[in-house]
Order: structure tokens, then sequence, then C-alpha cells
């Protein structure tokens, strides 16, 4: 065939000279640099205008080459991708967050190696998912820069693991007769119980003590001689019409309050079709979180709990009250009885006490009242905590007197945290080995001569039975970070077994189990449990009843004003003292952060600080500012401290109240140093039990200290439309009457139905495809912080530290509102109420539309949204939110600053800031979600993260969004399963369904000025008589909701 | 006793002391003409320093951030806007009296115009500076200008009343600088043609754009000044209103309110005048221009003083009245948060009434408005007030709004946040005494139109049977 010849031009069909010529020079053009030369510049071809071209060109890119330099980032990509690694996808572990003998099944979200966070394991069957803010905040401590990374011998470092054993060794070789005493906090886990028996074994004459810092051998005793046995039995919060609680905190600190909290926001979930709850009274002195969720709540002298108890059982028993003052509390203690009587097999008593007398009391009440068996059961004991108060007393005996060669330390630390810590530290010093196991250097490990630094949970083997039947297992997430070692692995090398803990683990549990399958599907499962729940009551024996209430009787009556200390739902009992995001975290009642301070009632405040909360100016200038007058707290002789002092409404007027858990030593970590005072040796040991309740001598000084709050307004000033509440008898009675008032304040604009249309002049857009929408349940919230943690850790939320805090510059996305009502002068009429408060993505969000540059906006699937890079942070949009919950970078609190080395010298930068902006701290970022920088907003994004992963996963699928592939992470922290969120256009959605079946409680903040807020409440409802009022408002009737308040226009 | 000419009885003349065309040029070009004064240095160099270390204290916030002042969580404006908002409301007095007047043909404008509008130049120049600084990436600032970008339909907000401020401030600016810049040019050329050195030739001779003073180019001056009056005009009751924007349509209780706009514009004119009054006090006297800057002058801009004061006054009254009118808890409780002496903030509201409301009512006293010392006082208490009016606006609004857990702690500022404010004052006094060290304070040509200069001379130059009263010659009516 012939070839086919194209052209382009006639130049190139005639293959002309010029053709060829300019086909030649086609790309090719000289820069006339040659004519540069001897010539003169005058004189070149190159005229002046281009040499200054040159010029210019050079001079600017010399400037911009200099100028523009950026600091440089390795990222080295993997040579071979790692198995299961896929950059940009997480990996979920089950695990479990042990600390201290209490053990919650979770699941470890891995994002390319690095665990970033934790979240609760949906397949326990007691916590279903639900974490506390302690569990959110454990990853936290494993990038913890105080960790302690070589093992160290009398302060030195010791290079290699192997010459450490070898140290050890030889010095527990030369122990002799001098018996060992491994110290250790309750140890529930199977394997290392295991493991000890097998080193003890090797140590004749070797003993395991365990200690707990918050002591529960009142408990243990007591049910020793009432049912038997040296154990807690585990008790049904959910199946109790009638909880009676007797100080104990068991949402918040008590025993499990995981388990708890989830089992009696159970039993007080409102089904709008058959309407009841349980009925919680509350007996404490000071005000817990768990007091201010009670129905009822009386107030007593913590000394006097055992009088409380004692006449609880004397009404039951057709006694009568005795031993107790006040008219309220007798009249508390009468109706109480009353319906523990009348609920006989589903009501339950509990006790905070740790006095053996008043357990002994509390199992005859329980007893009395059928809950042995019902809401006690048996048949799973608890197992976190065993430590026996006399056992540790008989050891530091030993210690002092010198008769203890060696003592091996773990988790626990009473340097700091034992009554008497001052004896402690002279008997460790007269042990001839000490070694402490830690992951950090806290006051005890401080004096140990030898230190093994040990892994934290995310970089280790393990298991936990909290519940007897109830196992966890634990597996390494991370390889560990520093030379640490898990403590079971030292005590099997220095038995002499040569398997290490992960493969003595596996035979464990693959002997256990019968098979490797059944073996790794417990592993990833994360837990075991029992088929079918175990249950049962306990052998009562009531002997030794008589001689307690006759102890009870005979017992010392307690001062002018009592101390009684109590742990935080954030700090504990100070194991997590260096964990910024738990410092940061509001306390529940006091709202306040960073500090340890005296609670205290404003009867007592007005009596010796004058201040009187009742007068507006006062109490005005007690919120405004936060120096709080300090107080001098004495107890016994020798032990004084002096704490600022907070009022808080509900509190007994003689009783004060001091967290533990504060006054860390300094090489406990940045964030702990200088963080309030230590209470433990405020406590005493009562022969038998450590009591942690004390007389106290107070006296006012002159001094002024300043505490971070949150939140310096505690009252909601009557405002219906912000918290809506009702009695259950109301409720029961008139069920639409939260609906009616609703009705009723919207009816000017459309009612219920045509509100969005009407209640505007603009036009009303159709939402078609997903619109997200989240519901809360006042009645279920208990105000615990699990999802402000989780909030934190999901979506790299700054921590501020003090300075910032008392600046409110605050950061958290998520915050719990707390509001009092009632006369603050009456601690019985204290009634509490928990808002959680986050962004509402208004649907007519006033935000959006003043913000000159549109950077936040609305998604089409309802979000509102902020893009940080296009905000130019006028605050504008901060100012017109009525909810107040958009937050402001106002100092470089993230490092993500233009400006360089920033973080130094600014009024926004301290230790706190800068300890976490550790390269280590920030391996904890979640990548997901953008670090803001200086001067831009930031707010709740519903997650939105996480939502797109839920979209594209359905999408994977080829199926429509569904409820499980998306949780938002507040929701997901939350054991109470206070928050539901979902797609609200899908009507068989959980969200959807949550309200339609509550359109008698839902209500949405502030929706008259129809701003139209994604996010709806269901009203509290209480199991009362009365609901409390604002002293200011009592005249405000609560039969319509909004009588205070003619309708304001609608915008 | 009545003359044979008609004299006005009741019009004070408005430049005293029989002056001449000459002396008018004289009289105003001459401090540009001399070595400044000691208090002059002395004034300037106290502003430049003040201007520096407003510099420092904005490169303290634009380094480290927003946090080096004392806002939070809850009050996300404080200081910053409560000053733009009283510099956009200084600014007012300036293009008011130089438009409006203007086309009121109220003649005792001349003897302050030029002032007034430079203090308008100036402190619309201050004002300008808290909302560009108040950002938090101020490096971004240019994100609120509508320019083309390549950023796909990314566009401003039109709907924000900060980008309605963008528009009518920047425009206000414009047209002011215009208006005061071309009403200047014939006297730039007065001083051009009178100067010696080669360097102020030179110098007046750019700045007057080759101004000839040929007919035409009065003609021309003239018709630009009319259109520029009434382009300015819409102007000084639109920025304010557009400034009041930013609290009226927001939905916070105290801001949400539909009085603002005449109730701003009216405390603009109040503070406005009182700032006018403020400098011409000191520079009459400085510059010894008492005969053209005469206490009629100052008795008028009292009465309008006196007059936006009330309309001020009725207007917090009637916030007071619908906010119990209207029995919205919130709104009730943000006004009580107002008047209520004893919430935190209660004291900055009874000094803006006192200042405000009470104070100006001295000015019915006719004594009083004449009464130099008096009249400096007033005008100070004045722009105190209505500095605490617009903070009393912004904090106590935003401070306890809906949700009560976010009541906030107390704001005070820092040292950053007034240095800050301090650096404005030494931006406009920087301005203003540059200003009157090298322009002429007042505006020759136009105080030459209404300068009864014939009449005056006339006066002295009439025989003595024209001064004669009309009875000397009544027996001769009677022929």
């Amino acid at each position: 065939m012939e070839q086919k010849k194209y052209w382009q031009s006639f130049g190139e069909l005639n293959n002309s000279e010029a053709h060829q010529k300019s086909a030649q020079d086609e790309f090719r053009e000289e820069l006339p640099f040659e004519s540069f030369d001897a010539e003169g510049l005058g004189d070149a071809k190159t005229p002046r205008r281009d040499f200054l071209k040159y010029v210019g060109f050079s001079t600017a890119a010399a400037a911009l080459a200099a100028s523009c330099e950026m600091p440089v980032k390795k990222a080295i990509p993997f040579v071979n991708r790692p198995v299961d690694i896929t950059p940009g996808i997480a990996n979920y572990y089950a695990t479990t967050y042990v600390s201290g003998g209490d053990a919650i099944p979770v699941v470890a979200k891995v994002r390319d190696g690095r665990p970033i966070k934790i979240e609760g394991n949906e397949l326990s069957t007691w916590t279903k998912g639900g974490t506390s803010a302690q569990v959110q905040a454990s990853v936290l401590d494993l990038y913890d820069t105080a960790r302690l990374r070589f093992p160290m011998a009398n302060g030195k470092e010791v290079s290699t693991l192997d010459a450490f054993d070898k140290m050890v060794g030889e010095a527990m070789a030369s122990l002799g007769a001098a018996p060992l005493v491994l110290l250790t906090s309750t140890v529930n886990s199977p394997s290392s119980k295991q493991v000890i028996t097998e080193f003890l074994a090797k140590y004749p004459g070797g003993r395991h003590v365990q200690y707990d810092a918050i002591s529960y051998s009142g408990m243990l005793l007591a049910n020793e001689a009432s049912y038997g046995r040296r154990a807690i039995p585990s008790y049904n919060f959910d199946t109790a019409k009638v909880i009676v609680s007797l100080g104990a905190d068991f949402l918040g600190t008590w025993l499990n309050p995981v388990e708890f909290a989830r089992a009696y926001t159970k039993g007080r979930k409102i089904d709008e079709k058959n309407i009841s709850m349980s009925k919680h009274y509350q007996f404490e002195g000071m005000l817990s979180m768990t007091g201010a969720n009670a129905d009822e709540r009386f107030t007593h002298r913590p000394s006097e709990t055992g009088a409380v108890a004692a006449s609880i059982l004397a009404l039951l028993n057709g006694g009568s009250v005795s031993g107790v003052t006040g008219d309220k509390l007798k009249q508390g203690i009468a109706k109480v009885a009353k319906d523990l009587a009348a609920n006989r097999g589903q009501a339950l008593v509990v006790s905070g006490s740790n006095d053996v007398n008043v357990q002994v009391i509390v199992n005859a009440i329980n007893e009395a009242i059928g809950a042995n068996g019902t809401t006690i059961n048996w048949g799973a004991p608890m197992q976190n905590k065993a430590g026996i108060d006399s056992e540790m007393a008989t050891l530091v005996n030993e210690m002092n007197s010198g008769t203890i060669g060696a003592v091996l330390i773990y988790d626990v630390n009473p340097a700091y945290d034992y009554y008497d810590a001052a004896k402690f530290i002279s008997g460790l010093k007269k042990v001839r080995v000490s070694v402490s196991f830690n992951e950090k250097m806290d006051e005890t490990t401080e004096l140990c001569k030898y230190i093994l630094p040990s892994s934290h949970y995310l970089e280790s083997w393990g298991d936990a039975e909290p519940k007897a039947g109830y196992i966890s297992l634990m597996q390494p997430t991370i390889s560990p970070l520093f030379k640490t070692r898990q403590w079971q692995d030292s005590l099997l090398k220095w038995s002499g077994n040569a398997t290490t803990y992960a493969d003595y683990h596996k035979n464990f549990w693959t002997t256990k189990l019968g098979s490797n399958e059944t073996y790794l599907k417990a592993m990833q499962d994360g837990v075991i449990e029992p088929a079918t729940a175990p249950a049962g009551g306990g052998g009562f024996n009531g002997g030794g009843v008589a001689a307690a209430v006759t102890s009870i009787a005979s017992a010392k009556k307690g001062g002018k004003v009592e101390v009684v200390l109590y742990q935080k739902a954030s700090i504990g009992d100070g194991r997590h003292a260096n964990n910024p995001w738990l410092q940061e975290m509001p306390d529940p009642i006091t709202r306040a952060t960073w500090d340890n301070y005296v609670m205290m009632s404003p009867v007592k405040g007005k009596e010796l600080f004058d201040i009187d909360l009742t007068n507006n100016t006062q109490a005005d200038q007690y919120e405004a500012f936060p120096e709080k007058p300090v107080l001098k707290v004495k107890v016994g002789n020798n032990t004084e401290v002096e704490l600022p002092v907070l009022l808080i409404p509900g509190m007994h007027p003689d009783t004060i109240a001091i967290a533990v858990g504060y006054g860390r030593s300094e090489k406990i970590g940045r964030a702990a140093t200088g963080v309030g005072k230590n209470v433990f040796q405020f406590a005493s040991f009562n022969g038998t039990t450590v009591i942690n309740y004390a007389d106290a001598a107070i006296e006012k000084t002159a001094a002024k200290y300043k505490v971070a709050t949150t939140q310096t307004h505690s009252s909601y000033e009557g405002r219906h439309e912000v918290v809506k509440e009702i009695t259950l008898d109301e409720f029961k009675k008139n069920p639409t009457k939260i609906l009616d008032g609703r009705a009723k304040e919207l009816e000017p604009w459309g009612g219920l139905e045509n509100y969005e249309k009407d209640g505007t002049l603009y036009p009303v857009f159709d939402k078609p495809g997903i619109k997200w929408g989240m519901n809360i349940d006042m009645n279920s919230c208990y105000g615990c912080g699990a999802c402000v943690v989780a909030c934190t850790a999901e979506n790299n939320v700054s921590v501020v530290g003090k300075p910032e805090v008392l600046r409110a510059h605050d950061m958290h996305w998520l915050r719990i509102d707390r509001y009092f009502a009632g006369n603050i002068n009456d601690a019985e009429s204290i009634q509490t109420v928990f808002q959680p408060m986050l962004c509402q993505h208004c649907d007519n969000a006033p935000c959006e539309n003043v913000c000159p540059v549109a950077a936040t906006n609305h998604s089409s699937e309802g979000l509102n949204q902020m893009t940080y890079n296009r905000c130019i942070g006028t605050r504008y949009c901060a100012n017109n939110c009525p909810y107040k919950v958009r937050r402001f970078n106002w100092a470089d609190y993230t490092g993500a600053d233009s400006f360089g080395d920033n973080m130094d010298g600014a009024i926004g930068s301290n230790t706190v800031i800068n300890m976490m902006n550790d390269d280590l701290t920030r391996m904890v970022l979640n990548p997901d979600v953008t670090v803001r920088s200086r001067g831009v907003i930031e707010k709740c994004s519903f997650c939105v993260q996480r939502l797109q992963e839920g979209k594209l996963e359905a999408k994977k699928a080829g199926r429509p969004l569904e409820d499980r592939d998306v949780k938002t992470a507040c929701q997901q922290a939350c054991s109470a399963d206070a928050i539901v969120f979902g797609n609200v256009n899908n009507k068989n959605s959980a969200i959807s369904k949550e309200r339609a079946d509550n359109k008698n409680r839902l209500f949405y903040v502030l929706e008259q000025i129809h701003v139209l807020p994604n996010v709806s409440y269901l009203a509290k409802v209480r199991n009362t008589d009365t609901l409390s009022v604002h002293a200011e408002h009592a005249a405000e009737t609560h039969a319509a909701p909004a009588a205070g308040s003619k309708p304001e226009a609608a915008h | 006793m009545a003359s044979l000419r008609y004299e006005s009885q009741v019009r004070e003349p408005l430049v005293t002391g029989t002056k001449t065309y000459h002396d008018v040029t004289q009289d105003i070009v001459r401090p540009i003409e001399m070595k400044p004064s000691f208090l002059w240095k002395v004034g300037f160099t106290i502003s430049v320093l003040l201007l520096l270390f407003g510099v420092y204290s904005v490169y303290r916030e634009v380094v480290y951030g927003i946090g080096e002042w004392n806002l939070n969580k809850t009050i996300g404006w404080g200081w910053d806007i409560t000053n733009f908002v009283w510099w956009v409301g200084i600014g007012h007095a300036g293009t008011l009296i130089s438009a409006i007047l203007l086309l009121f043909r109220q003649g005792w404008r001349t003897g302050v115009n030029r002032a007034a509008e430079a203090m308008t130049i100036f402190a619309v120049m201050c004002a300008g500076q808290f909302p560009i600084f108040h950002m938090g990436r101020v490096w971004m600032a240019f994100f609120v200008l509508p320019y083309p970008n390549t950023r796909g339909p990314l566009w401003v907000n039109f709907s924000s009343p900060l980008l309605w401020d963008v528009f009518a401030i920047s425009t206000y600016f414009t047209v002011s600088l215009l208006f005061w810049y071309s009403g200047l040019l014939p006297d730039i050329a007065t001083v051009r043609d009178r100067a010696r050195e080669k360097w102020r030739k030179h110098m007046y001779g750019v700045l007057s754009f080759g101004w000839t003073g040929s007919t035409k180019h009065w003609q021309r001056h003239e018709a630009l000044s009319l259109v520029l009056a009434g382009l300015s005009t819409p102007l000084v009751l639109s920025v304010h209103t557009i400034v009041s924007f930013d609290f009226a349509t927001s939905v916070i209780p105290g801001w949400h309110t539909t009085i603002f706009p005449p109730y701003f514009v009216a405390g603009a004119i109040f503070s406005g005048f009182a700032m006018v009054q403020t400098l011409l006090i000191i520079t009459r006297k400085v510059l010894n221009l008492e005969d053209y800057i005469t206490m009629e002058h100052i008795e008028v801009m009292n009465k309008v003083i006196v007059l936006t004061g009330s309309i001020v006054g009725v207007a917090y009254i009637t916030e007071l009245f619908i906010s119990w009118y209207g029995q919205n808890v919130y709104e009730m409780a943000a006004f009580q948060n107002r008047w209520d002496l004893s919430t935190p903030y209660g004291w900055s509201y009874w000094l803006m009434m006192g200042c405000n409301v009470l104070a100006p009512q001295f000015f019915w006293f006719r004594k009083l408005r004449r009464n130099l010392l008096f009249t400096f006082f007033m005008s100070i208490i004045v722009n105190v007030g209505m500095w605490f009016e617009r903070f009393v606006i912004i904090v106590t609004s935003v401070y306890r709004d809906y949700i009560p857990s976010s009541w906030s702690t107390y704001y005070a500022p820092t040292i950053w946040e007034v240095g800050f404010y301090l650096g404005t004052f030494g931006l406009f006094f920087t301005c203003f005494f540059l200003f009157a060290k090298y322009f002429p304070v007042i505006a020759i040509a136009e105080i030459k139109h209404i300068l009864k200069k014939n009449g005056e001379s006339f006066k002295e130059n009439m025989v003595e049977e024209e001064r004669a009263t009309p009875e000397k010659f009544a027996h001769e009516h009677a022929h």
C-alpha cells in the first residue's frame, strides 16, 4: 500500500527553505546572554530593560528561596508494607483498660501503628461499650513525656534489662530468711495470679499483699461476716425500683461505676406508653455526682452514716429512728424505710462507708428488704477491689521493724496515698531490697532501689476478671515505646521461667479455652463471658448485726465540722494526675479544673467568709471573679492544709469535702506539678479499716486563690426554654404537658407543625438525602464527662492549662452544663440537672450568616461546618451563637502556628501546652482531624470524619446508610446511652424512632428564636413530689412552662 | 436704636475682628509658615510615642494571638469593637458639617468644616484599625474583599453585616477624603503662592494639582463640592446605620434591637460634635483663630449636642421600656443586667446615662453653652459617655445571654488591649498635629465667602449723617 503523507502547510508540502528553518527553530529561542560581554552594556543587543529584568528576577528568586525555607520534615515510606496496615485506615484491637483493679473491656483504635482512641467494647454485656472519662483519657498516658524510659538501680540508669535482672537477682539471693513481699493493687487477672503463685513458690516465706488506695475492706469484711465470703456481690441497679445510697458515689467512683451507671440509667429510661422509673434516695454529707442525680437527697454528717443505716434498719424492724439530728433527715429516713418496705425484692441499699459495722447493717437492711438474690447478685461477685487494710497495716509495721527482706511494688503508691505515708516511707527505707514496677516516677518509686519501668496497658498482654466469670483479654496495640517490661515478665524471669509472658498468656488461655481457634476468637472479641448470666443470693448470717448496731450507737459523735475525702470522676485516687485531658475536664459538680479545693455549704460560707449568695451583688462578685477565699483545714494535731473554698449548694452545713489525688510530687509529670494539695493524710485507721472522714478545725485566712472553673453561674434562672423538667407524677397525670407548652409557645408562628415555615420571612428549603440529628436524654445523662474526654481525644481538642481556663479560654467542643435549683441555704431542696451542650447544628444557624467570609456554612446533610483555612477569626459567629458553643484559638495551643517559636513567651504559653505539643504526646493526635491553628474558631463537627467514613463504608457495601455505620465519639463513650445520633430523614433510624417515641418529652433548647437546632433533648423526669425552683423565680409557676416569658418575635 | 441701614439683630457675625481678605489669609496661613511652636513639638512627641506603643501592642497581638487580650469564650468582642464603633461615631461630625450643612446653606459651617473633616478622616482611619486587627488571622484579612480568585465559587458572604461594614466604611472614607481634599485645593494653592522656600513651593505645588484659580477651576470646584456633598449626605446616615446592623441583625438580646439605626446615627453625631469641640477649642486657642471659630460656633455646636444627646436619651429609655413591654425573659434579663447597679457592669450603664443623657442637659442654659471651659469639659464627658455606650451595648449584652452556664467572668482589658486604643489616639493626634502644621485648618476660600468685608468697611467710611438715626431726619420727612 502506498504510504500516505499528510501535510500541515504548503511550506511543508513543498519543503521550502523557510519551512526547514522554522521547523528547526520551532522550540528554540536563544536567551541573548552572550551579548553581555566586552562591548559594554550600552551597546549590547540586550537592552537595559532586559538587564533589569534579570536583576529583578534573580533578586526575587533569591529572596523567595531564602525566606520560604520550610523546616525539613522527614516522612519515610515503608519499603515493605506491613501486614494489616493500610495507611489511612484504622485498625481496631480489643483489649482491656486496667487501673488498680478496675478493668473495662475496650477497643483501641490504631492508626498507622499508633493507638489514638479508646472505645468501649460493645461485646461486653455489662458495659455494652460504655466507658468513663478515665478510660477515654488513658491513651494519652501512653504518650506521657514523664514515663520512665529505662531501668534504674540506686538512681542510675541500667543499660540493659539483663543487667538489671542480674542485679536484682543477686540482691534477692542475699536476702536469706527475710521474707519477700509482693505489694500490688488488686489483681484479678487469672494468668497473673498464677504467675504470682509460681513466683512466690520460689521465695519461701514470701507473700502477696493487695492494697487499694481507696479501700473497700469495710465491705469485704462485713460480707465475710454476713455472707461468709470475703467478696463484693454484683448489684442490679436496673431491676431495683427503689435505690438507696448511703454516701456511695456509684455513678462516679464507687466500685464499678461504668456498670452501675449503665444499669441505673436503664432503670430510669422513660417509656411513654408505660411510664415508670426507679426512685433514687441519697444520704450523704457532700454533694456527689450520684447525689446530684438522686430524686430525693438528705444530708447528714459523715459520722452519722452509721446512725442513718441503723435507723433505717430499726424502722424496717418496727423500731424507731435514733442517733440522727435534723427533722428533714428523720423524715427522710422514715420515708425511705416505708418505700423500701413497700418494694420488697425490688429495692437496693448500698453504702460507700468503709466501716465494717455500717456495712454489716446495710447487709441486714438488704436482707430485710429482700435484696439478697434479687438486686444483689452473688452469682458473679465483683473482683476489682480486694485489699484488706489490716494486712497493709501489718506490712507497714513489719517493714518498720526491719523484718521484711524485699518488697516488690506494682501499681500502688502508698508513699503518697497511704493514710500514714510517713510511716510507710520510713518502713520502705528499712527494706533491704525494694523494687518498683511502674510506668512513672511516683512518690513510692522514687524511694525504691530498683526501678523497672512497666509497660502501658496498650503495650501489654494480659487479662482481667473484674467480675467472676466475666473475663476481658488484653493485647498490645503498639510495641513498647521505651525500654519497659511488663511486671509479669519480670516475675516469670525472676522465678526462673524462661517463657515470656506473651507465650505464657497464650498457653494459659489456649489450655483454658480448648483450642487455638477459640483463643484467637477470644482475643478478637476481647471478652469471654458466661453463656447465661450467673445469678443467686448469698447465705445470710445476721449474727453480727446486733453488735454492729450497738457499736454504731456508742460511736463517738463528730465534732463541729467534719471533713470528708472524696474522689473526683476525673482524677480518681490520683493515679491519673498527670493526664492533662482529665485535669482539664471540669468536675461534674463544681465545674472546676486543675485543682482540688474545699467544697463548702453556702450557709457555712456566709458564716465564715460573709459571702451571702442570696444577695445578688455578693453572688455576682463571687461568681465573676476566680479569686476564692482560702481556708485552713486542720485534722488532728499535725496535718493541716490551706485550700480555696468553693461554695456548693447541697452540701451539709457542717461538712466540708476535699478531693484526694492532688498535690503530687514534681517527678510525676508536668501536668500534675503544683496542682492542688494532698489530703490522704486526713484519713485514719480505726483498727480494722481506713476511715475517710475526720473532725476538722477550720480557720479562714486572708489569702485568695484563683480557681479555674468553666461555668460560673449555677442557676438556669427559670429559663424553661433551656432546661425542661417535670415530676414523674405530673408526667403520668398529664403526659403532654411539655408538648403542650411548646405548642403554646410556637402558636403565633404556625404552631409545632408549621413553625419552620411560618416562623420566618425567608423561604424554606427541602432537605433531601441525609440529615444528621442528635438526641440527648436528660433523664439518662448523669454528668460523668466521659463524652467530654472522648470528644477531646477524637477531635484533637486543645488542652490549654489552668492559666487559660482561668481566662475562660477553655476549648471543649462539648461541655456538660450543670444547674442547681432550690434554696441554696437548704441542702435538701437542691436539685441538680446536667445538660450536655454542643453545637446544635442549627438549620437556620445565626453563626453562618454573620461570617463575612463564609467560613462557617451549612452542608447539604444539615451540618454546620467550619472551614478552618477560610476563617479569619472575627469571632462574630461566637458572639451570635445563642448556645455559646464556639471556641476560639486565642493563642498557639497546638504548635500549628505560622509564626515560629510562638509557644514561648506568649500569654497562652504554659507548661501544659508545651507538654501537649511534645513530639511524643502529639502521637495521640487523630490524623483525620485538622489541628487548628491560632486565630480560628472551632466547634463540634458531629465528628464529620466519622460520618464520612461511615458513608464510605455503606457505599462500598452498596447499601443505604445504617445506624451502625456512624457513631459520634460522645455517643460511643456514653455508658448511659443518653446520646442517640443518626439520619433523621430515615424513618427507621434510631434517632427517628427515639424522637417519635418520646414526643412528649422532646424539646429543643431556645426553640423560639427559630434557629432550628438539629440536637433535640428529652426533658428530665424527677421521681419527686415537687420541683425546686431558683429562689428568685419561686413566684413563677411551673404549670405553664412559658408563663414567665411571652414569646419573642421569631427571626 | 434703629439705624438707617438694616442690620440683622439676631445673627452674630460669623467672623469677628473686622478682617480684610488679606487678614484672613494671613491669619490662617501664618502658622504654616512659622517654625513649629514648643507646644506643638511636645504634643507631637507625645502623640508619636502613643502611636509607637500602639504599634507594639498590635505587634504582640498579631504575633502571639488575640489571647493577648482578655476576651473569652463568651465575650468575643470587647474593647476592640467598642473602640471601632466609638471612632466611627466620631468620624460622623465632619461629613455632617461639610455635606449636610452645605446643602442647608448653613454659613457658620465654614469656620469649622475643614478641621472637622480632617478629624473625620483621621477618626475613620483609627476606627478601621480595629476591625482589621481584631481578626485572629489578620494576614488573611484580604478574604473580606470580593476579588476574583482561583477558589472556584468561594466568595464573600454578602449577608454578613461585617461585610457591609467593609463597604460602608471604605466608601465613607473614600468620599470623605475626596471631599476634604478637593476643598483643600484652593487653599493649598494659596499656601503655594505665598511660599518662599523651594521645598515648600514644590510640595504645595504638587499637592495643589495645578490650581490656578481660574473661573473654570472655581466653577468645577463648586460643582464637585455639591456633587460630593450630595454623595456624602446619605453616607452620614448609612455608615452608622450599617455599623448598628452588626448588632441589630444578631440574635443576642440587647443587640437584636430595631431602634439601633437612628439611635446609632444620633449617637454618632453627638459624639462627633463633642470631639469637634474638644479639638477646636484647643486649636483656636493655640493658633489664635478666635476670630474665625467664635463663641457663636461653639454655641451652635452645643445646641446640636444637647439635641442629639436628648435623642440618645430617649432611645435609651425606649429600649428599657420595650424590654419591659415585650416581656421576653432574655430581653428583660439583658436590660436588667444593664440598669441594675448590683450587677458586675451596672456601673458602666449609669456612667453612660450620666454622661450622655443628664450632663448635656446643662446646655439648655445659654450661659453654659457659651462657656469655653465648661464646653471643653462637657465635650470630654460626652465622649467618655459615648465610649461607655458602645461598651455597654457590646459587653453587657453578650456577657450574660441565653444560656446561663456560659455567663462570663468579669472582663477587664489587658495592657495590650488598652495599648491598642491609646495607639489609635496616637495615630489620630499625630495626623491632626501634622494637619494643623501643614494645612490650613480653616477653609480660607470658603470663609471669604461669608466675610462681611464690604459692609464692615462701608460702615467704617460712613459720614456722620449716614450714622444718624431716622429721628434726626423726622422734620425733613414732615415736608
